[in-house]
């Protein structure tokens, strides 16, 4: 659901990283956060442990600039991937317009990547949105590592909505901001 | 390789299409007017009007500018999980939330289902005054938003999504 004030001419859409414990999405926004044109982006707020872990979330607003006359943002979170912070996750995805699910490509974390897959389609469906206007992207990340699954083969077991996929490396920032590109641009496809 | 979905023969029209929140004019003016009066009244130093997923609305404030998209997030996220501890104690709702510290407090407040209203205030203040004029301040903007939050959102037009999508490409090409 996104925020339209006509008035202040501003539109804002919120898009959440979701996947399982350490699959890399801290990683992602923090590469964006690095990357991307300082003028584009607001401050990088995170709420971690101190072992660096996400405790609640990452927050990165990023500014597209004026569209059309509308200051148009997308305000980026990233959601705590162990199981248990399951309440946290809920909290995050409230008002979500747009998903990234990172799947972490190693073979030894396929369980924790279909747990988190299946969570977070029931955690979507507990809330009660209306799915088929949620922008939704699967990046496969890792893919610099060995042992991994094949795109092909994650996507059989990870994609069964079909939706677009993007091999990825978020610590070299390959696929990255693909990613991200993506599911922009998706949101702002389901709100027209 | 992806492509952006064609909005169709909507182009320059707003189109009612799905349930968000909207903010118009004559809500702005008068949220506005109220969060001044609101400010004046209570003696507090910065409010801001922010929807429950964490994005900000407006602002009223003479001097003190928090970083307002951090700021609107987090208290949006914090209030999210007082809810959830009323719910895990049996209560049916928290509807404010107060932090005192030593130069600022900070008080959040349920507004309707998808507005906040936060607002903070320095030591000199009285927080029985800022909670009393908050308060009476609520029932007029629940009053604002509810008349059009059973409204649909209207969509963008189709003219909007493609310069979104050049838009997009802009940011993200060097980067």
């Amino acid at each position: 659901m996104p925020l339209i004030n006509f008035a202040a001419r501003e539109i804002n859409y919120k898009i959440v990283y979701y996947g399982c414990g350490l699959c890399g999405k801290t990683t992602n926004i923090q590469f964006i956060h690095r990357k991307i044109n300082p003028d584009a982006r607001g401050k990088l707020v995170s709420i971690a442990t101190e072992e660096e872990r996400t405790l609640y979330f990452d927050f990165l607003p990023l500014t597209l600039g004026k569209v059309k006359g509308m200051q148009t943002r997308f305000h980026l979170y990233t959601v705590p991937g162990q199981s248990y912070y399951n309440a946290s996750r809920k909290l995050v995805l409230q008002g979500v317009d747009g998903m990234i699910f990172v799947a972490d490509s190693q073979i030894t974390r396929l369980d924790e990547n279909v747990e988190s897959y299946l969570n977070l389609w029931d955690n979507l469906l507990g809330q009660g949105d209306d799915l088929s206007k949620l922008a939704f992207v699967i990046q496969m990340n890792k893919r610099d590592l060995t042992e991994t699954f094949s795109v092909e083969d994650l996507n059989e077991l990870l994609n069964h909505t079909g939706s677009p996929v993007v091999p990825a490396s978020a610590v070299t920032g390959e696929g990255v901001f693909e990613t991200l590109k993506i599911v922009c641009k998706q949101v702002i496809a389901k709100t027209a | 390789m992806y492509t952006c979905a064609a909005a169709g023969s909507r182009k320059g029209a707003f189109v009612p299409k799905r349930k968000g929140l909207v903010i118009n004019d004559r809500q702005l003016d008068l949220c506005d007017d109220l969060l001044q009066k609101l400010k004046e009244v209570s003696g507090s130093t910065f409010l801001a009007l922010i929807s429950t997923s964490g994005q900000p609305i407006t602002t009223a404030s003479d001097e003190y500018h928090p970083e307002t998209l951090s700021l609107a997030s987090l208290a949006a996220s914090s209030f999210a999980a007082t809810q959830q501890l009323a719910r895990i104690l049996d209560e049916n709702e928290f509807t404010l939330l107060f932090h005192e510290g030593r130069a600022l407090n900070l008080h959040v407040t349920q507004v309707t289902e998808q507005v906040l209203l936060i607002v903070t205030f320095g030591r000199e203040t009285q927080v029985g005054k800022v909670r009393l004029y908050t308060q009476r301040a609520v029932e007029v903007l629940r009053q604002i938003f509810e008349v059009d939050e059973d409204e649909e959102t209207p969509a963008m037009d189709a003219d909007f999504e493609s310069s979104a999508g050049r838009a997009i490409d802009d940011l993200f090409q060097d980067a």
